[in-house]
């Protein structure tokens, strides 16, 4: 079947998580003891003793640039006081919610529209359109509508943020069932499957491996949503938390907000990785 | 051509094949008629249709002119009693083996504990008995091949349809599949429709070989060579090879699959 995933599979590597490679260019024998894992931890290193620095000689005024450890420090304090009337992890599961709840809602609608759209011709004709409008219209832009429409509560962050991943898991899913073998199918019918059956036996767990990168990326999206949706009327959240540090230009807590929502982003993006070697080990070997 | 149920037949009647937008129709005017206990084999150049007309009569291809009919019952679309193993073997990936092999009997809605004990005794009978809990990717290609076999057995069809099973194997692999599929028609009394390249594959093979040529998709000679009718009555297949009569038999099929061809 097509390959289908946006980025190489973890298990089945091209060569070292080198994201400079190209496929053609042989990879040229690794030099003794540099790997690209250490000058990542070096860059890193280095991006942050530069931060220190920089802080330390105040060529910017702390306002604008905390240094690491007041950053820590307030982590540390937030993480156990709380900021505007919540700790850290309850601003962090506020946010965690919004996005799984819209997850959800983005998979029961998104899988089936995506299977319309591999399968039939009606499908793709209704709903090809409607997600190529959806899908490059940035969040903030219909965020007013969405508020004019349903509110400033709940519902509404949901709702923006479901709309932000419905089409990478509906695109997935239908490349996904455009990629499966005619062969498979075929045996399938010949073996006596109805077309129900070689949906749910054949289709589906042929295009699992596309949709579970369509969740992925859609998580991604939707997390990169969250500040946008959590700008109106939140109480709690992440990105209410950075918007209202801003405001009272407490610099430190924003700076701890971005660096705790991108770590959460990459906690995100390691386990649906796991997720997908265990549920789909098949995907990369055929 | 009545046909008495219960004498089964497998009749590809004057058979057309058309695809869209092809200016000449792929086949013309074939007939085959395998019975139950048949093993015949299509063999041609590329691009005689063979294929094709395996799947006119798998159920995957309607035919553009002429009738397709299993029991006298026109064929409308694919069917168990007409299982298909294809050259690719179009395994599921996400299952084991003997998921594999259970598949059709999952579909009947059979419980799991029994479709488990039938799709152990199916492996066996191809010879795979230890690796039911295998993933397909761990398997050779040839087990892959013994996989999908057993698999269409399982839906317990009254024809196998096999489009070049044994096509991506390599020779040594191949010579074996050829006894374990002589093992397993000789011990049903399935009928066998098979579609190879292979000259020597179908005289082992064959109770009846049909030569087709391209241009359109044609039959030019039928032969009985009866080399597996042998088999069956227990002489090794090596000994057979070996026979004289053999070699003129490949002789007499390369000759009428070029024949026409410029040399």
């Amino acid at each position: 079947m097509t390959v289908t995933s946006y980025t190489e599979r973890p298990g089945h590597k091209i060569d070292e998580a080198d994201g400079l490679s190209v496929p053609w260019s042989r990879p040229s024998p690794k030099r003794k003891g540099v790997s690209a894992r250490a000058v990542s931890v070096v860059t890193i290193l280095v991006v942050l003793a530069l931060w220190a620095l920089s802080a330390r000689l105040q060529l910017v005024s702390p306002v604008f640039l905390p240094s690491p450890v007041a950053v820590w420090n307030k982590f540390v304090l937030v993480a156990r006081d709380g900021f505007v009337d919540a700790t850290l992890l309850q601003h962090a599961v506020a946010s965690l919610g919004r996005v799984f709840a819209a997850l959800v809602a983005a998979i029961v609608v998104g899988v089936p529209v995506g299977l319309a759209i591999g399968i039939s011709t009606i499908g793709r004709g209704i709903f090809d359109p409607l997600l190529e409008f959806l899908r490059p219209i940035p969040p903030l832009a219909y965020l007013p509508l969405v508020i004019i429409w349903f509110g400033i509560g709940e519902p509404s962050k949901i709702l923006v943020i479901t709309i932000s991943m419905l089409a990478p898991v509906a695109l997935s899913t239908a490349s996904g069932v455009r990629g499966v073998s005619q062969e498979r199918i075929n045996a399938a019918r010949s073996l006596g499957a109805t077309q129900r059956q070689v949906v749910r036996h054949v289709i589906l767990p042929s295009a699992l491996p596309s949709i579970l990168t369509g969740l992925r990326i859609a998580l991604g999206a939707g997390w990169s949503t969250l500040v946008a949706a959590e700008l109106v009327a939140a109480t709690r959240g992440l990105g209410f938390m950075i918007q209202s540090a801003a405001q009272f230009l407490v610099t430190d807590v924003v700076v701890m907000g971005i660096l705790v929502i991108a770590a959460i982003a990459f906690v995100l993006e390691f386990t649906l990785r796991r997720i997908e070697c265990v549920l789909v080990p098949w995907a990369g070997r055929e | 051509m009545p046909h008495l149920v219960l004498d089964p037949h497998l009749v590809l009647d004057k058979v057309s094949i058309h695809y869209d937008g092809q200016a000449e129709p792929a086949v013309e005017l074939v007939s085959i008629d395998v019975a139950k206990g048949d093993f015949v084999v299509l063999v041609g150049r590329s691009g005689c249709g063979k294929t094709s007309l395996l799947n006119v009569a798998a159920g995957l291809v309607a035919p553009a002119r002429g009738r397709a009919s299993i029991n006298g019952q026109p064929i409308a679309g694919p069917g168990s009693d007409r299982a298909v193993v294809f050259q690719n073997d179009a395994l599921f990936p996400w299952l084991t083996a003997r998921e594999n092999v259970a598949f059709a009997l999952r579909l009947r809605g059979i419980r799991p504990a029994e479709r488990a004990r039938r799709a152990d005794e199916l492996l066996e009978l191809v010879k795979l008995t230890d690796a039911g809990d295998k993933r397909i990717w761990e398997l050779s290609g040839g087990m892959r091949q013994r996989v999908g076999l057993a698999r269409a057995l399982a839906a317990e069809p009254e024809f196998l349809l096999l489009d070049e099973p044994l096509g991506a194997l390599d020779a040594l692999t191949r010579e074996r599949m050829q006894t374990t599929l002589l093992d397993l028609w000789t011990a049903s009394d399935v009928g066998v429709l098979m579609v190879t390249h292979g000259i020597e594959e179908a005289l082992v093979l064959a109770t009846r070989i049909v030569v087709l040529a391209p241009g359109p998709g044609r039959v030019v000679r039928s032969f009985e060579p009866g080399f597996s009718r042998r088999y069956a009555a227990g002489e090794a297949i090596r000994t057979i090879k070996a026979d004289p009569a053999f070699a003129a038999a490949r002789g007499e099929l390369t000759d009428a699959i070029f024949e026409g061809e410029a040399a």
